[in-house]
Order: structure tokens, then C-alpha cells, then sequence
């Protein structure tokens, strides 16, 4: 203990006499910590605002959309004809009863109108199941029902961006009439705000309004029963692998596909999305580290540079702490413990830093930035690493000076 | 005390090029004993000081201090043996720059791992014994040269040691001051029973002492009392 208090202020003191000396040394670490910090901050704010955006969607959603998908991913022209329809969404609710909730998408852009604002919006036709599936809550009203759907029933289920369009600031959009092309429906409910989706589309822009009054009344389908899209949202997440293939197996049947012959449809799941967002949000990780490491290993070697020439500078006084009886060890310590000071207090101002520049970059470009206690004690930990590692051959060598050659030097 | 048997010490300065620094020494020291080592340099006086002191290692022989072998101990023993038995006074003083008398003094405590709680005050005693009680809180560049190797004497007797030794601890004082420190060795000598060994090139200082060993090429060529010994070097 009165060893440890002992080198500590030896330590302080030698690096206090030599302040400038010091903390230009110390900055190689400081930058090296703040570039962490801020960078990781960054990345997992990003990465926690796209995890949230796949979330918004809901990680247990299977998206069925027609065509198929190419060698790079991307989906074929479907042609004038969507290869998906009402009867495929039919026979997968039917067989996956219990297991999945199915419903399906029918949109369109269109004009809609409410006294005097008018606003073009996508105009989405979808059975009741929709809202279950999307689990979308309601703001006010209701959403329609079954016998609306049957009867074609002129019901409309406004997103909040619509309603904003549509309507002054503070006036209730329930039960008053909207024009979809010329055609009045009246307002049942409101939707909650979901937000944008991962690829930047306003999920609140959006009229929704029962399928078959959308396919007869709105959107004046040439070809009835044809839909954009056959949504599934999986009970229990564990069962979607076999609910992907159960899907894919039931389409392959119903469209007549061949065997040998590829899909006409394309089968996404949000697991899925989830998964490449977090690879490449880990490659982003490795990028910062392999910044980092950089960094930190120049501060490392100008640690190094200053220790060497206190080494070099105190020789004596490693002499007369030999001569009276210091062991290596004593030596080797005191030499370490200026190294992690260095470091530490390098990172410290490091960290200070790097939460500084986090925060101006989420405030002025607007990112969304997470300054997580894991990243600083993570640059925390890497700059007493590199204390240490760059502190083990200086301190080695003069705890290694013969005391007789120690004691002669001038 | 000391007790040295055919001690060599063999330099090797590049390949082939080898000094001996000391071609068998053989002397013995008791305790309370005040020796000076004499000779001219080269002749292995040094050498053999830091023999003495532990700081370095024979090539060859024995050397028994207090009755334990020394030569045979590695780095961090002998350093325990520096702190626990030997005191050492420099001819350059050897204090730590920036650090006060007082903190100068412990430090051999702090390596002793001696509880904090006793330092300042055995740090006090040791300035005390060397009458330098009021100046703990100077600086080393605050003190005269006398001033300077009386705290030195201070540091090398906080441990109490058994044994004290002098590399010209006189070399860089006037004469009036290097014979008042002469006078506290002596003082101290007769005091505590301390056994000293001092290396001198100057003839008073081993005028002062009790013993003589003279060194010559590495080897003792004059062992004695001061007047006999001084008295036949005089001669041609």
C-alpha cells in the first residue's frame, strides 16, 4: 500500500514536471479513444434505428410478393398481371389455420379529397386480418369489418400522414367523408404512426379500405382477384422456417410449377432482413475497431517514445532507487504505472471527447447516436491495454540498468 | 562482518578484450571497524566497493556478509541485502532531484515496505542523528554541499544498516566541510558500532580512519594501521 501510494506519486510527479511532454503524448491515446467512442456511438445508433424500423414491421411477417427474384435480388418485371392472388391468400389462411394470420394487399395511388384539401396517397386494399397482421393499433375508431368487406361497404381507414393532409391541425377525421377518385367514403378510424420503413417509405401515408370495395370501386381492377402482396404473420416465431416452405410448397402447387421450374413468387421474411441489417452493421463494428486499433496502437508507440526517454533521462535516479534497495519489480512497476496513467487519463479525455463529437453529429446532421456505457468501458479498457503493452518494454529496461552503470551515468 | 576470500572481478570489454579489475582479494572486516581503501585509479578500489556493496558480482571467490554468502544471490536478494545491511554515502551525494530531505530519506523505507505510519519519523530521528533536524522540508537544491551528504548519511542510516560505505563521500566538499562529516562518521562509528568501509584517494581521510588497505593493480599491497601504512607509502 505505501509502495503502491509511493509510485503513484513518483509517477504523477514525473509526469507532471514534464506537463506538456505529457499530454502530447497522451494524445495519440485521447484521439484514438475519442474516435471509439464516437464512432461506436454512431454505429449502434444506426443500427439500433434500423433494428427498430425492421421491428416496426414486426420480425414474425412473411411477405409474399409475385415474380421472382434474379441471381442479384432483384425482382423481375411481374408484368401487367400480378401472379399472386385473393384465392392464394384464401388457400394459405386455410391451411395454415392456427399457425399464421394471411392477409393480402391491393394498392394503388390515388387522389383523395375532403372539402377543399385534396392529397395523393396509396389507396390499399386489404381484408379486415389486415390490422392483426401488421399488429397496426388503432389511434380512434375502428377498423372494418368482415360484413363491411362482404358487402363492399364505402369505409375508409386513414394513415396518420393522410390525415394531416387532409385535415386541419385538431379536427376529428372520424365519420367525415372522404373522395377517393370522385367516390365518397366515409372516415372509421384512424391508424397509429408506424413510421418509415427501413427503405424509407412514410408507412402513414396510406388510405386503407376494405379489399372489394378497393378492387370494385376504386381502383378498377380489369382483372378481378389479383393482388400486390400476401402478407403472414407467424404465431410463434420458432415455427417461420417451415411456414416459409409450407408457403412456398402451397404457391409451387397452385400456380402449377414444374419442378425445375422457378418460382413466380418471391417469399421475405423480416428474420431475414433482420439478419443483413446486423451482418452488415457488424462489418461496420469491425471497420471502426480496425480504425481504432490503428489509433490507438500510434498512441501506443508515442507512449512508448516518451517512456524511453524518461527512461533514458532518470537513469540516475533509477540508480539511487537500486543502490538503496529497489527490486526490479519496483522499478519495472513504477515505469507501468507512468504508462497507465498516461493511457488512462489520455482515454479518459479520450472518452470525454468522443461523447462530445457523438453528440454534435447526432445533434447537427441529425443521426441517431447511442453513447453506450459498453463503448466507453470498452476504449477504457483498450487504453490501459495499451498502457500496458507499450509500458512492459521501456519499464523493462530500466529495471534491467545495472545499478553501478545507473549510478555513473550523467 | 566482511569476511572476502580470493574475490575476482573480471571485465569483459568487447570480444577477447578483458580487464582484471581484481586478481584475488582476500580481507576480512569486524564489526565496528572503520577501513579506507586506498589506491590510485585502476587499481580495483571501486570494483571492490561495489563488491561490498552488493551492486555488482564477483567473477570468482567468496564473500560473506554478517555471515551469510552473497555472492550467490541473484538481483532482487541483493537489493534486500542493500536495504536491510548496507547503507551507501556517493561522492556526488546522490539524491533524488525535486524530492525533500525528509522524502529522501525514506525512501530505502518505502523498498523495506516499513509501514508509512514509522516514516516521517524515523526519517526525523536519521535527520536528527546527522543534525540537519530543521531542514526535512528543504529541497536537496536547497542545501549546502555539507548539508547534502549529511542527508545522504541520513538515508543510508534510516535502515539501520550494519555496515556504511563511502565512495569519496569527502570528494566534493572543502576541507572544512568534509572534515565535519569526517567527524559525524567517526561519531556515528563510535555511537552505533557501525562498521564502515570508505574508498579515499586523499591521505587525510585515511589518516582519520582505523585501517588501511591499500590496492594496487587489483591486489592488496598494504594492509594496516593508518601511520604505518601511510608512513611506508611515503618512501620512494
Amino acid at each position: 500500500m505505501t509502495l503502491l501510494r509511493a509510485t503513484l506519486r513518483t509517477a504523477l510527479s514525473a509526469l507532471h514536471r514534464n506537463l506538456l511532454r505529457s499530454a502530447l503524448t497522451a494524445l495519440g491515446v485521447v484521439i484514438g479513444v475519442a474516435a471509439l467512442v464516437a464512432m461506436v456511438s454512431v454505429g449502434q445508433g444506426a443500427s439500433m434505428a434500423i433494428q427498430a424500423q425492421i421491428r416496426n414491421l414486426g420480425t414474425n411477417v412473411i411477405m409474399v410478393l409475385p415474380g421472382a427474384t434474379t441471381a442479384a435480388g432483384v425482382r423481375s418485371s411481374a408484368g401487367a398481371v400480378s401472379t399472386l392472388s385473393v384465392g392464394d391468400g384464401r388457400a394459405l389462411a386455410r391451411a395454415l389455420v392456427g399457425v399464421a394470420e394471411v392477409s393480402w394487399v391491393r394498392r394503388d395511388v390515388a387522389q383523395v379529397t375532403a372539402g377543399n384539401r385534396n392529397w395523393q396517397t396509396a389507396i390499399q386494399g386489404s381484408p379486415p386480418s389486415f390490422a392483426a397482421v401488421r399488429d397496426w393499433p388503432l389511434k380512434s375508431g375502428r377498423f372494418f369489418t368482415q360484413s363491411e368487406e362482404d358487402s363492399a361497404a364505402r369505409v375508409a381507414v386513414l394513415g396518420q400522414t393522410t390525415v394531416a393532409e387532409l385535415f386541419a391541425p385538431g379536427a376529428d377525421p372520424l365519420d367525415a367523408i372522404v373522395r377517393i377518385k370522385q367516390v365518397p367514403f366515409r372516415v372509421i378510424g384512424v391508424l397509429g404512426r408506424k413510421g418509415q420503413t427501413s427503405w424509407g417509405q412514410d408507412q402513414d401515408d396510406v388510405v386503407i379500405v376494405p379489399f372489394n370495395t378497393a378492387e370494385r370501386r376504386v381502383l378498377g381492377a380489369t382483372v378481378l382477384g389479383s393482388v400486390n402482396m400476401i402478407l403472414l404473420s407467424v404465431g410463434r416465431t420458432g415455427d417461420i422456417a417451415w411456414v416459409v416452405e409450407e408457403v412456398r410448397r402451397l404457391l409451387r402447387a397452385r400456380h402449377r410449377l414444374a419442378e425445375g421450374q422457378v418460382d413466380d413468387f418471391t417469399v421475405r421474411t423480416m428474420t431475414e432482413m433482420f439478419e443483413t441489417s446486423l451482418a452488415a452493421s457488424r462489418v461496420m463494428a469491425q471497420l471502426l475497431a480496425a480504425i481504432a486499433s490503428i489509433s490507438l496502437l500510434v498512441g501506443g508507440i508515442g507512449i512508448m517514445n516518451t517512456l524511453l526517454v524518461s527512461v533514458a533521462e532518470r537513469t540516475r535516479e533509477i540508480g539511487i532507487r537500486l543502490a538503496v534497495g529497489a527490486k526490479t519489480r519496483h522499478i519495472l512497476a513504477q515505469f507501468l504505472v507512468e504508462s497507465v496513467l498516461l493511457s488512462l487519463a489520455g482515454g479518459l479525455a479520450g472518452t470525454v471527447l468522443g461523447v462530445a463529437a457523438a453528440t454534435a453529429i447526432g445533434r447537427f446532421a441529425g443521426w441517431p447516436v447511442i453513447v453506450s456505457v459498453r463503448a466507453v468501458v470498452l476504449a477504457f479498457a483498450f487504453a490501459a491495454a495499451v498502457g500496458v503493452l507499450f509500458g512492459v518494454y521501456p519499464a523493462r529496461r530500466a529495471a534491467r540498468l545495472d545499478p553501478i552503470v545507473a549510478l555513473r551515468h550523467e | 562482518m566482511i569476511a572476502i576470500h580470493e574475490l575476482r572481478k573480471t571485465y569483459t570489454l568487447g570480444a577477447g578484450n578483458e580487464v582484471e579489475a581484481l586478481r584475488g582479494v582476500t580481507l576480512g572486516v569486524r564489526a565496528g571497524e572503520l577501513v579506507t581503501i586506498m589506491g590510485a585509479s585502476g587499481s580495483g578500489k571501486s570494483t571492490l566497493l561495489n563488491l561490498l556493496g552488493c551492486l555488482d558480482r564477483p567473477s570468482s571467490g567468496s564473500y560473506r556478509l554478517d555471515g551469510v554468502e552473497v555472492t550467490t544471490l541473484d538481483a532482487d536478494a541483493r537489493a534486500e541485502i542493500r536495504n536491510r545491511k548496507i547503507g551507501f554515502v556517493f561522492q556526488s551525494f546522490n539524491l533524488l532531484p525535486r524530492t525533500t530531505a525528509r522524502e529522501n530519506v525514506a525512501l530505502p523505507l518505502v523498498y523495506g515496505e516499513v509501514p508509512r505510519a514509522e516514516h516521517a519519523e524515523r526519517a526525523e530521528a536519521a535527520l536528527a542523528a546527522v543534525g540537519l533536524a530543521a531542514l526535512g522540508d528543504r529541497l536537496p537544491q536547497q542545501l549546502s554541499g555539507g548539508q547534502q551528504q549529511r542527508v545522504a548519511i541520513a538515508r543510508a542510516l534510516v535502515t539501520r544498516p550494519r555496515l556504511l560505505l563511502g565512495d569519496e563521500p569527502t570528494g566534493n566538499l572543502d576541507t572544512a566541510t568534509a572534515s565535519e562529516i569526517l567527524h559525524l562518521l567517526r561519531e556515528l562509528n563510535a555511537r552505533e558500532q557501525l562498521t564502515m568501509v570508505i574508498v579515499t584517494h586523499e591521505a587525510a581521510v585515511a589518516a582519520w580512519s582505523d585501517r588501511v588497505v591499500v590496492l594496487r593493480d587489483g591486489r592488496i599491497v598494504a594492509d594496516g594501521a593508518p601511520d604505518r601504512v601511510l608512513a611506508a607509502r611515503a618512501l620512494p
